[in-house]
């Protein structure tokens, strides 16, 4: 559940990402296709990296063991 | 879908800006000053038409040697600017505009007012130096001569006592001023007084002594402040010296011995009066000469100030005559011997440009006749040109570093600008390392416009250069820091609690057995319970190792797709068909299977053992997985990617050379005559003896032994590039570990001696390790290798880059090659 639930805010801040550089720097198709390609880039790779790490803790085989003295 | 991604418009930076080879044909009285508008453009590359001919027959020789000869003047101006401690001023006046030839006689009225001026003043400073030393003989000598005189002729009468008197002596002698009882002998002294450097004295007396068989009296004295040498022009420390001898072979001798050893000599009396009136004199001149030399000086340094004030404009001047010069020299004259021609590429989006500085140029050189304008058909390759600005800039030279883009194929530098930092950040990842190299690009980036025109050093420019670049490094560092939950290798606990809780109340089995999960999985990064725990290196190792495997795979895929759109594009449906589909499949059914087994493991929680799987899919592949199974169908499913991936590889070998023989085999079938070359096409194609555009000989081994490597490269790349991405495990393993080493072993150390001064010390020793070794190396380290992943492992999936840059003629790059 919480898996899903951050992914969909990962897709919600890519859009709403790419509608900001659309705003701000509007400069005819050809850039905002580049602008837009560079968004959507930035985002799939941070959810990717994210989504790793959740996954990887999801269901542990190992578990913190404390050292001694802690 | 497919058509939506048809119309879609060309993105910016993915391929090359389309070129067009033009040609233009420009009248010579207009042509000047159209090479010279071209050039403010800075959009059009000429092509060099006369490249057979060497550079002293091309038609404007004489108009760069002029050129040379000025910027040789500028040149020794610089010297005496330099001299004077004046720097140019970067912008300075602009004044009237000056022509090439009134700047020609004006350079040289300067230079030789100059080389007069300093003629002369080194004469005049000669003059000074020696009129000093001659004081100075005449100071200190006066001290000792009358004694050294009277040791002198008593050593000379004890020593003619055993020898015979040689003939007449004829040197300004002194009467001697005691006359022995025997008149006959006569000591007639010869001296010669001046001064010897110090260091050379010991030396001097030595062969003085030699050389006369000990028939000198050689007394020195120290002169306690270095005196400037008239011939150096240095301060060197210098004896004054006075030397007695008898007859004309010890005065010859020891006249070449002060010569050969630089001492300088000075004509001294012995009269008392007269030396003080001499030394009066000399004095006067002295103050005399002081007066003219600053009057010289002071002309000289207003002169050179007046150069400073307008040396960049005419620098900038020469130098683009000289450009332009360079430029006309390049295009050939035409039958009517009244045009020049001119041949180059420009991007298509700049011809109304061109079009209208030529009409300009026309106009503003009253020509009679306009230039025309018109496109050429070229066989050859065009120029690659992307149209950056300073955000994307450093980020295409990281790429064309490798090669630059062929003509029109896709450019990684596009997903670069996100990928490269991204990687960089994986391997780096701690937010706080990334605030300390935000800050310090910031700063950069801050100071841009100050820095932009300042000369700096080569590592700072390096640094400045790749100020974006270092930019977005830090962005994603901060994120990946985040994620890795490392501030100073310090987790925090910011987004919600932890999931691991002690087994009990009384937390007895937590160093044994460990925590269990209790809650919900830690919502953002790695659950900050973790840090310090022995089982957490191998934890952490299973996760960046798996995750690497996951980006690289990825990023390979990615590779391949971009190479299905340079198919699509040069419209090669042989390179689909018979290359991206069975790459795909090969890639995917391995490394991909592998990718989807990582993550169908983390869902499940299974405790399948991944590297046994895999093995034994090659090894046995119809034996039963027992507790290795993942899903159902397992077995099945492997067999069937096992068949796809051996499938492939025939695929990606054979049916390729085979159809490309039988293509070149029906376009030339009925080829009986070759065509004639069209008026439209470029001049250069009489010349080259093989025309680029057309392969016509077909050598078959030759493609399929080109092929067979290709596929050997993909097979056996497959694996070890994807062993290559483990790289982003290891260094990440290797910063969060010296990061920890730092921090515990030094500032928690420092810490715990409850003394100020220990962690004073221990607080300065960990600020230079982290900047060094963490801020620094690391950064350098991390580079490189996200450099290599993107220029190997990613690049070699699609990228040709075999194209050459386009360089426009433009007087901006030419102000930016300095004369160091």
């Amino acid at each position: 559940m919480g898996f899903i639930l951050t992914t969909l805010h990962f897709f919600v801040i890519g859009i709403i990402a790419s509608f900001c550089t659309r705003i701000c720097c509007n400069k005819g198709p050809s850039a905002n296709l580049f602008h837009f390609t560079l968004v959507i880039t930035a985002t799939v790779c941070c959810w990717m990296m994210w989504a790793i790490v959740y996954l990887a803790q999801m269901n542990p085989l190992i578990v913190p063991i404390l050292s001694e003295g802690e | 879908m497919m058509e939506m991604l048809e119309n879609l418009p060309t993105m910016d930076m993915m391929r090359s800006e389309p070129m067009q080879l033009a040609r233009i044909i420009i009248p010579i009285e207009s042509a000047h000053r159209t090479v010279s508008y071209l050039g403010d453009l800075g959009l059009f590359q000429f092509k060099d038409l006369n490249s057979d001919k060497s550079p002293f027959q091309r038609t404007f020789a004489t108009q760069i040697k002029r050129c040379g000869e000025m910027a040789r003047k500028l040149r020794f101006f610089k010297d005496q600017m330099m001299k004077a401690g004046l720097l140019s001023s970067t912008r300075s006046a602009y004044g009237s505009e000056i022509s090439l030839d009134e700047l020609e006689v004006k350079l040289g009225e300067l230079e030789s007012e100059l080389i007069e001026m300093n003629a002369n003043t080194e004469k005049l400073q000669r003059a000074y130096n020696e009129l000093l030393e001659y004081k100075l003989v005449l100071q200190k000598a006066g001290d000792f001569f009358h004694h050294a005189q009277n040791s002198a002729t008593a050593q000379q009468r004890e020593f003619e006592e055993h020898r015979l008197v040689e003939g007449s002596m004829d040197s300004p002698l002194l009467l001697e001023q005691e006359m022995t009882t025997d008149i006959t002998k006569h000591v007639k002294l010869g001296y010669v007084s001046g001064l010897v450097p110090r260091d050379k004295s010991m030396a001097f007396e030595r062969i003085l002594f030699r050389t006369t068989r000990g028939n000198v009296f050689l007394k020195q004295n120290v002169v306690e402040e270095p005196v400037i040498d008239p011939v150096q022009g240095e301060k060197v420390e210098k004896n004054v010296f006075i030397i007695f001898y008898s007859g004309e072979r010890a005065k010859n001798k020891v006249l070449k011995i002060c010569d050969a050893f630089g001492a300088n000599r000075y004509p001294f009396t012995d009269d008392i009066g007269k030396r003080y009136q001499i030394i009066t004199e000399v004095s006067g001149k002295i103050s005399e000469l002081k007066t003219t030399i600053e009057v010289g000086t002071l002309h000289w340094s207003t002169v050179v100030q007046a150069i400073a004030n307008q040396f960049e404009q005419w620098n900038n001047l020469v130098k683009k005559e000289k450009s332009i010069y360079h430029t006309l020299n390049a295009l050939s004259f035409d039958v009517t011997k009244k045009c020049l021609v001119a041949e180059g590429w420009h991007p298509v989006f700049a011809t109304i440009q061109i079009q209208k500085a030529l009409q300009r140029a026309t106009s503003d050189s009253n020509s009679q006749v306009g230039s025309i304008f018109e496109v050429l058909h070229a066989k050859e390759s065009p120029p690659t040109y992307f149209h950056t600005n300073k955000f994307t800039s450093a980020f295409q030279e990281i790429v064309d570093a490798y090669g630059v883009a062929k003509y029109q194929e896709a450019n990684p530098g596009l997903y670069t600008i996100v990928t490269f930092p991204f990687l960089f950040a994986v391997m780096f990842g701690d937010w706080g390392h990334g605030i300390c190299l935000l800050l310090a690009t910031l700063f950069l980036i801050l100071r841009e416009k100050k820095y932009s025109s300042q000369k700096l050093g080569d590592i700072m420019e390096m640094a400045f250069g790749g100020r974006y670049v270092i930019f977005m490094m830090a962005i994603f560092s901060i994120y990946t820091g985040f994620i890795y939950n490392e501030f100073f290798s310090v987790p925090f606990e910011i987004f919600g609690r932890s999931a691991y809780d002690c087994r009990d109340s009384s937390c007895s089995d937590a160093t044994t057995i460990g925590m269990i999960k209790v809650r919900d999985t830690y919502p953002f990064g790695v659950d900050p319970m973790w840090h310090g725990t022995r089982s957490e290196l191998p934890f952490l190792n299973s996760l960046k190792m798996k995750m690497s495997i996951l980006l690289g795979v990825a990023q390979m895929n990615l590779g391949i797709i971009l190479s299905y759109f340079n198919a699509k594009f040069f419209k090669n449906d042989l390179n689909i068909r018979y290359q991206f589909i069975p790459q795909m499949i090969f890639l995917n059914s391995l490394f991909g299977y592998l990718s989807l087994l990582i993550i169908v493991k983390w869902c499940t929680g299974s405790q399948a053992d991944l590297y046994h799987v895999m093995i034994y899919m090659f090894l046995s592949p119809t034996d039963d997985l027992g507790d290795n199974q993942l899903f159902w169908g397992q077995k099945y499913f492997q067999i069937l990617l096992l068949l796809a991936a051996l499938v492939a590889v025939p695929w990606m070998l054979i049916p390729k050379p085979l159809l490309l023989k039988k293509q070149h085999e029906e376009r030339h079938q009925g080829l009986a005559y070759a065509p004639l070359h069209s008026l439209d096409e470029n001049i250069e194609s009489d010349f080259s003896d093989k025309p680029h555009g057309e392969h016509e000989e077909f050598e078959f081994s030759e493609v399929l032994v080109h092929q067979l490597i290709h596929t050997i490269e993909f097979v056996l790349g497959s694996v070890s590039n994807t062993a290559s991405y483990l790289r982003l495990w290891a260094l990440s393993l290797a910063h969060s570990e010296l990061s920890s080493v730092f921090y515990e072993k030094v500032l928690l150390l420092a810490w715990g001696f409850n003394n100020v001064i220990v962690l004073i010390i221990g607080i300065i020793v960990f600020v230079f390790a982290t900047v060094g070794v963490l801020l620094v190396m690391e950064t350098l380290s991390a580079f490189l290798h996200a450099l290599r992943l993107h220029w190997v492992e990613f690049q070699n999936k699609f990228y040709e880059g075999d194209g050459y840059k386009f360089i426009p003629f433009s007087f901006v790059s030419i102000g930016e090659e300095d004369d160091n």
